[in-house]
This record gives C-alpha cells, structure tokens and sequence, in this order.
C-alpha cells in the first residue's frame, strides 16, 4: 500500500502541522477568546497614540524655563490657565472652529451632488471618470495640491493673468482667510464623497421614482428623501470633514501667508518657534479633548454613521 | 517677460560664483594642510550634514565654503533645509536622549545658538586655529570661550520695489502705512527685525527694551492693519520676483537676490535705524570623535579669508575676517556696514536681552498679528 | 421633464464647479513640470523635459523619494495582518465591549493628526526611537490603520457563515477554514485597504514632518522644505512622481477589485 505518500500531498501535510500547532497554542476551549485575539494586535497598535497622549500630557504639566531653557522638573497647571486666558490662543482656535464649520457645511453642499451623480449615473464610463477625478486629488496628497493652488492663484498666477485680459488689475487670491477655507474645501472633498456614497447607494432609487410618480418635483424628493436617508454618509463625511480641518496644518500654513493660523500651526510654533513643549503639549491636549468631545456628542445623538465599522451598525 | 536677461544674469553670476569657489578651494587647501600638520588625522566621515538657509543662502554657502571643503578634504556636504527654529528642539531632544543629533554643524542667529549654548548642547570652538584672525564680532557676547562662532553681521533693512514710490525712497519705516501700500508689504512670521525699529517710529526709546515696549506693539498694531504677508527668508525673494509685494522688513540678502534676478529692487536703513544682528555656525554635542573633528575643520575652513569672500560676496554681508572686498554693488551700501559711521544708524541690542525675551517677543507679535 | 432638466443643471453645476476644484492643481503642476524656463508658470514657456533632467540628477530628492518608499513599504506590511484580523474579528463576532473597542480603535480619525504626530514624537523620542526610519512606518500604519478596518469590514458581507459552517461539516479544521474561506471573502478588502494605506504613507506630511529627522527626511517633508525656500520647477517635476504614483495606484485598484468598491452600501 505505497501509493498512500502520493496521495497525501506536502501541502495538506504542512496544513496539518499548522493546525496541530495552532490546536495546540489555542485549543477549542479557548475559542471564545478568538476573537478578541484577533483584535488584540490593533489595541496595542492603537495603543502606541495611548502612550502619545500620556506623554503630552506629562509635558504640559511643566514649563519653560526661559533662563537655560529647560522643562521644569515639577508638575504646575500654569499652561492651561495661559492658554485658556491669553487672547491669541483663543483667537486661533475660534477661526479653527468658525473655519472648519463654514468647511464642513461648503465641502457637505459640493460632495452630495457629487456622489449623487456618481451613484445614480446609468453610464458607467462617467461613474468611473468621476471616481478616477476623485481619487487623484485624494492620492496625491495635499502639500502638492497646495503648491499647484500657489501657481493658479498667485498675483502672476493663470486666474490673474485671464483677469489681466479683460483688464481687471491684479487682485489678491492667496494668503488670506478665504483661501485658506477654499484649500481646505478642495482638500476635503474625497473624503466628504467617499464617506457619503455608500450612504447614497443604500437609498433605493425606487423609493425616487415612487415619490416623483407621486407628484413630488425633485427638490422636495430630495428633501424628504435622499437627505434624511443619507443621513449616516452626512455624518460620517461631515465628523470627518470637521475633524481635519480643524487640525490641518498644510493648508493654513502655505496658503495662509503666515497670519492665518489654525490650532495646528499654533501647537508647531510653540514647540518649533518657542521651544516651549510644556506650552505646545498642553494646546494639543485641549485641541485632542475638544475633537474626542464633540466626535463624542455627534456618535450619541446620530451614531457612528458610515464610520462605524462592522459589527452593529445602525 | 525678460526671461533671457533672468537667465543671463544667473549664469553669469553662477560662473562667476564656481571661478571665485576654486581660488578659495586651492587657499583652503593650504589653510587645512597646515592643521594636518599638527593634529593626526581621524578618519574622515563619508558626508557633513550643515543646516542652512534655503534659497540664496545655501547657494552662497554651498559656492563659498561647502565646494571648497569637499575639494580639500574629499568629504561631501550635504546641506539640510530644515528652519532654524525646528532643528533647535531635534537637536536638543537628541543631546538630552543622548543619541547622535540630526547635523553636525548648524548655521544659526546668534540669538538662537546662544539659547543652545545656554542649554548646554554646543562644542566649545575656541580651539579653532583660524580664530585668530577674525575680529571681534565673531566672538560671542556674554558666554564662555567660543560655543558659536560668529561669520558675519547682517541688517533688517527696509527693502522696497522704487516703482512703487515714486516720489523717491521712502525715509521711514512710518511709510509702511501709506494706504495704498495696504498688502503690499511683508515682515518676518516673528517680526524678527522690526521689533526695535518699531519702538523707535512708535515713539518710544531703544533703552527701554525689554522693560516697556509698548510703543512697538502700537505701531506693530498699525501695521497690522496693513495686512502685512508674514513669511521666512526666500519667501521674501519669491514674494518680490512674482509681485506680490511693493515693500519688506527683510535681510538686505533676500532682496538682493531678486535684485540679480532682474527685478527692480532697493533698500534703505530709514532714519529710526535698522537692526543689526550676526549669524554664527555651531556643532551639537554628541557626534562621534572623527566626525566633530571634521565639523571643526569645516567651521575652521568656513574663517578663511578666501571661504568668506566667496560665501559673503553671495550673501552681500560683511564678515569677521579683516580686508575683505566687499562686493562692488554693496560700497558704500547701507545694508554692508564697515565704519563706525556706517552702525551710528544701526540698531544693537545684547544679546543677553535678545535671549531672554525673544520668545516672548515672537509671542506678542504672532498675537497681534494673528488677532 | 422641466423637473428632471433643472434638476440636471444644478446637479452639473456642483459636479463641474467640483471636478474643476479636484483636478486643477494636478493639472497644473503637470503643465508647469514640462516648462522650459527657469520660474513657474502657466501655460509653461515652452516645452522641455529639463527638469526631469534634474530631478534625476538630484540624488537629495532621490532619496527621499525611497525613503517615502520605505515608509510606506513598513507601514502596509504592519496594516494588512492587523487590520484584516481586526476587521474580520469585528465583522464576524458579537464582541462583548463591542462599542467601547470600536470607538477605541477610531482613536486614530478623532486624536487630530497633530495630536497623535507629536504625541508620537514624545514618545519615540523618550524610547529612543527617534532619527530612524521605521518608527515612521509604524506610525502611519497606527494613524490610518481605521482605512484599513473600514476597507475589510466593507468587504465582510462576502462572508457567509453558512459557507464557514458547510466546511467545518465537510471535516475542514479551522486554521483551513480562515485561509480558504474567510480570507478570500474579504480579499477585495484587503486589497483596497493595502493600497490605500500604502499610498496614504507615501503622501503623509504631517507626522513626517514631526517624527523625521534633517538626515531622514521623506518627500513631502523634502517637498515642503522647498516650497519654503524657492520654488522653481524642479518642485513640479517631483510632484509629477506623486501624480503617476497616484494613477498606478488607482490603475492597480480598479483592475483588482474595480474602484466601484467605495460605492458598496455597508
């Protein structure tokens, strides 16, 4: 009875000893761990921010002292009280809260149609022209966007050579608050259609024609449908949306001329320009509280919307 | 537009640059020959890493000292563009964490390699043969022996396109306010340079820096109003060639460098005066013994009267090494102070004051200006 | 019909005025690359491949573009069995503390990016990790590990446990039963996910910024430091590198698993 070797071949051999090896390192009986095995290398992943925060916050808890400039050696609050009561550090992060808001709300209006289209088109040459025009911009990373923003808009740039034709003198684009926002707007956009589409395609488009069958015109058949149903990519692209603008520091750095700070550039320059990390440790801690406060609030009252991630959904 | 002359004038100043770059190179040799003499030589690392200024200032560098280096010695430059103001705290996280730092020589304000110095995170320099020739200004003010070596001095001129002014240059730094220059004009992103003339045009005096400069925040918020561009040293050169601006608080090299490019360009110290400050060069703790060996070649090299003619005839300042030449557009010029008549205009605050409050400085400015 | 037609402008208007937004600066910065003087401008003065020429000839930028390989190569090797173990463990089990686990594991999208980068760099730094390389890799694979989960559990509809249980009937053991079943259904998944991470680390700024070093850096950082400084087309021709890198990417997505992926409902 030879031929049985032949008939066993070497990789169901190897398959064997695997699984006697992983029987042995986690029998049945374990099986009800399994699954938080599988999870456990994200925790520790996830966990090396976890260590982050600890040490920011460790940081904040001292000062510079300006005379060898060194972290004192002793936890004090000073930070916190500087950086709630001077007015600059209240200044920047009002126009990172107003700047992301007004964003978020311009970025939501430019995606929904977007993705609209790109869901309910019956070409699907467009559909895959629309997702190519979407995935370019978002692969190709902001600090290039920004810099060909520079060339466009500049006081030499094409939108004031084509104005120079009809004979409008050169007006300033760049290195202002709107075009720090309008970046920030192109530079979300992906993201916002991204979160928002797959929201869109669980609308059925039945429910559409039913309602235009019915006599609704499409304004109102957007109203009362395709809105409240894209509820959850409304959700997901707008905490998205707002989470990174408020923190984005490209941006506000190269199209912003230098006074159009957001926290981010504040946090850089306390740790960069100041060499105060005790000073830059605590503005991050408070933008980390701000951010996990409000994603907090908007995960109770709507749910994670399209950012959850399996599990139970809803 | 006159891309032709930009170009010319660019290779002409390029050649001109690599001619005056191996004269330096073949007194390099000789200068470094000499300490070979003395001291047995460590083995050579394969490169340097010097951090520097980006645009005209690392081409100055590279022209001047770095080329020169590498012909002599065989060992490569590489010239790091991180800003000042970043790899202070690298630096310092690495001497403190006591791993190798990110460079090995970092040119650097004065102000700035004091607070490093303060901190305790320089070599000691003062070993350094070609010391001996420099003058004074290359020493350090207010420290122990040499932790930075100080190459030459500089001034925050007031730099301006003359079509803008046409009815002559203006006189004082009050003239930034004139309406129609409203976005037009661009400070350092620190206000680094303006804080002490803007105490003199806002009324007050130089002698009560630090303790009451809150004329300066007045007329620093005047210009605010101004919308003023804030950025970094080639920001300025940039922000001239594309015409984004008609007027800067800015090193007379910047402007100097769009100058050569074919821009129309001058600049002026107005009657308030303008600050005067020194760049210097120094090496981080902690590099292994070959490699900080080789640095102090480098900053050594760097003290020659042939490296500073070339590096400071590309950067349009006045050295710390006597009889250099300055270069023929800049006799006489405001922004290349040699006489005591020429610094009578200039503004000179110690060091000590500089380090102590700078920050806080910066702070007020950025405060005002992002409000 | 006047409906559906004013509806069709309106929508056209948003998706013209977005599609302008979106491709403008790669245009852009594509025209400017081929330019054959020495400033940016467009339309470019004349055409020449000049400054490619260059870039080739500068070995700075050419190493910092493998070092952005580099990282990128850590941190999608970190992501895939991580993230297709999480995504699956998430997708297939009631896990107790459900919730709370996944509101932890989305601590990389809500910690802003600053946060995390310099939080990193404090925590690199008292380790000692600081001025290498891979502790980058890493930190990109925690920072957008969540586009890895998302892209798995995505794909875990695929995953039908009927199918799980007809071979563990047919005597499969259950190693077999997670590489011949559960890992092929959410193969689309990993595939998205990987790319996606891969491409989100050759473009990371930020944290780069924060965790390089002046002897390490990575392109965008390279790139950053030279908008600062002077910007001449070089920079365009470098960004044109990102650009292809971007179409590759996308070409590779599509044919693999067809970039009408993101539209799936989940």
């Amino acid at each position: 009875m030879r031929p049985s070797r032949a008939a066993y071949p070497m990789r169901w051999r190897v398959m064997d000893s695997l699984e006697r090896i992983a029987g042995l390192l986690w029998p049945r009986s374990f099986s009800a761990g399994l699954p938080y095995l599988m999870l456990l290398p994200a925790l520790l992943l996830v966990g090396v921010l976890v260590w982050g925060l600890v040490e920011i916050g460790d940081s904040s808890l001292r000062t510079l002292d300006t005379s060898t400039f060194l972290m004192s050696e002793n936890y004090t609050l000073a930070n916190y009280q500087r950086a709630l009561n001077e007015r600059f550090f209240t200044t920047v992060a009002g126009r990172s809260l107003m700047g992301s808001l007004i964003v978020t709300v311009i970025t939501l209006v430019f995606a929904f149609p977007y993705s609209y289209l790109m869901v309910r088109t019956p070409s699907s040459a467009l559909r895959k022209f629309l997702l190519v025009a979407l995935f370019l911009p978002f692969f190709i990373g902001q600090v290039v966007r920004a810099y060909g923003w520079l060339i466009i808009l500049g006081n030499q740039g094409m939108v004031n050579e084509a104005l120079g034709l009809v004979g409008v003198s050169p007006i300033r684009l760049l290195y202002n608050y709107p075009a720090v926002l309008f970046g920030l707007v192109q530079y979300m956009l992906p993201f916002a259609v991204l979160m928002l589409a797959p929201a869109m395609t669980a609308i059925p488009a039945e429910l559409e024609s039913a309602a235009s069958s019915l006599g609704a015109n499409w304004i109102s058949t957007f109203r009362h449908i395709v809105l409240p149903l894209s509820k959850p990519g409304l959700v997901g692209a707008g905490l998205v949306v707002f989470t990174l603008s408020l923190t984005d520091f490209a941006i506000p750095a190269i199209l912003g001329g230098g006074s159009q700070d957001f926290i981010a550039n504040a946090i850089y320059d306390q740790f960069f320009r100041t060499s105060d990390q005790g000073m830059g440790a605590t503005l991050s801690l408070l933008l980390v509280a701000v951010g996990s406060i409000l994603v907090g609030l908007v995960f109770m009252v709507f749910g994670a919307g399209t950012l959850a991630m399996g599990g139970d959904r809803k | 537009m006159s891309n032709e002359k930009f170009l010319s004038a660019q290779i002409k100043r390029r050649t001109l640059l690599q001619s005056m770059a191996a004269v330096g190179a073949a007194a390099g040799a000789s200068t470094l020959g000499l300490n070979r003499a003395f001291a047995q030589e460590p083995e050579k690392p394969a490169e340097i890493i010097v951090r520097a200024w980006g645009g005209s200032w690392v081409d100055a560098l590279k022209a001047g000292v770095s080329d020169s280096f590498t012909k002599a010695t065989g060992i490569a430059v590489r010239h790091d563009l991180t800003e000042d103001n970043e790899i202070q705290p690298k630096v310092w996280a690495a001497v403190a964490q006591k791993r190798v730092p990110p460079i090995h020589i970092n040119w650097d304000t004065t102000t700035n390699a004091t607070k490093s110095a303060l901190r305790g995170v320089t070599e000691d320099l003062s070993d350094l043969p070609n010391l001996k020739n420099t003058t004074e200004l290359s020493k350090p003010v207010g420290l122990d022996g040499y932790p930075i070596v100080n190459t030459y001095g500089y001034v925050y001129v007031l730099a301006f396109r003359p079509e803008a002014f046409p009815n002559g240059a203006p006189k004082s730094w009050k003239d930034l306010l004139d309406p129609k220059l409203k976005g037009r004009i661009a400070l350092y992103n620190d206000g680094i340079g303006f804080h002490f003339p803007a105490q003199v045009a806002g009324g007050g005096k130089l002698e009560d820096i630090p303790g009451n400069m809150q004329p300066a925040w007045d007329f620093i918020t005047k210009i605010k109003a101004q919308q003023p561009l804030l950025g970094e040293d080639p920001d300025f050169t940039t922000w001239f060639q594309r015409g984004e601006i008609d007027a800067a608080c800015t090193i007379s090299t910047n402007a100097r460098e769009a100058k050569k490019n074919g821009i129309s360009i001058d600049w002026v110290v107005p009657e308030e005066g303008a600050k005067f400050d020194t760049d210097g060069l120094w090496i981080p703790k902690g590099l292994p013994e070959n490699e900080l060996y080789w640095a102090k070649q480098y900053i050594n090299h760097a003290l020659t009267k042939e490296a500073q003619q070339v590096w400071l005839d590309g950067l349009g300042l006045p050295g710390v090494v006597p009889g250099l030449t300055p270069p023929a557009d800049l006799v006489g010029d405001p922004s290349y102070p040699t006489t005591d008549e020429d610094f009578k205009h200039l503004i000179r605050i110690s060091t000590k004051v500089q380090v102590e409050n700078e920050s806080q400085w910066f702070a007020k400015f950025k405060e005002i200006m992002q409000g | 019909m006047t409906g559906s037609l004013s509806k069709s402008i309106v929508i056209w208007t948003f998706v013209a005025a977005s599609l302008v937004m979106l491709s403008a600066p790669t245009i852009v910065v594509l025209g400017a690359s081929f330019t054959a003087g020495n400033m940016i401008t467009f339309p470019p003065e004349g055409l020449s491949l000049k400054w490619y020429a260059a870039i080739s000839q500068a070995s700075g930028l050419r190493q910092a573009f493998f070092r952005s390989l580099y990282v990128a190569t850590i941190c999608t090797l970190i992501a895939i069995p991580v993230g297709t173990l999480a995504g699956i463990a998430l997708a297939k089990y009631r896990v107790r503390f459900g919730r709370t686990i996944q509101v932890y594991l989305l601590l990389p999208f809500t910690i802003p990016l600053i946060g995390s980068g310099i939080g990193m760099m404090l925590a690199f730094g008292n380790a000692g990790l600081a001025g290498q390389l891979w502790p980058l890799g890493v930190a990109c694979a925690v920072i957008n590990l969540p586009f890895m989960i998302w892209a798995v559990t995505a794909s875990a509809s695929n995953l039908s446990p009927d199918l799980e249980l007809a071979a563990a009937n047919c005597g499969a053991p259950p190693l077999q039963r997670f590489l011949y079943i559960t890992l092929p259904a959410v193969m689309p998944g990993v595939i998205t996910g990987s790319l996606l991470m891969f491409i989100l680390a050759l473009n990371e700024f930020l944290v780069s910024l924060l965790l390089v070093d002046a002897r390490n850096v990575t392109l965008p950082v390279q790139i950053y430091n030279s908008i600062r400084s002077i910007i001449t087309p070089d920079l365009a021709a470098i960004s044109v590198v990102f650009i292809a890198c971007a179409a590759i990417a996308i070409a590779v997505l599509d044919r693999l698993v067809g970039l009408d992926v993101f539209l799936k409902s989940k």
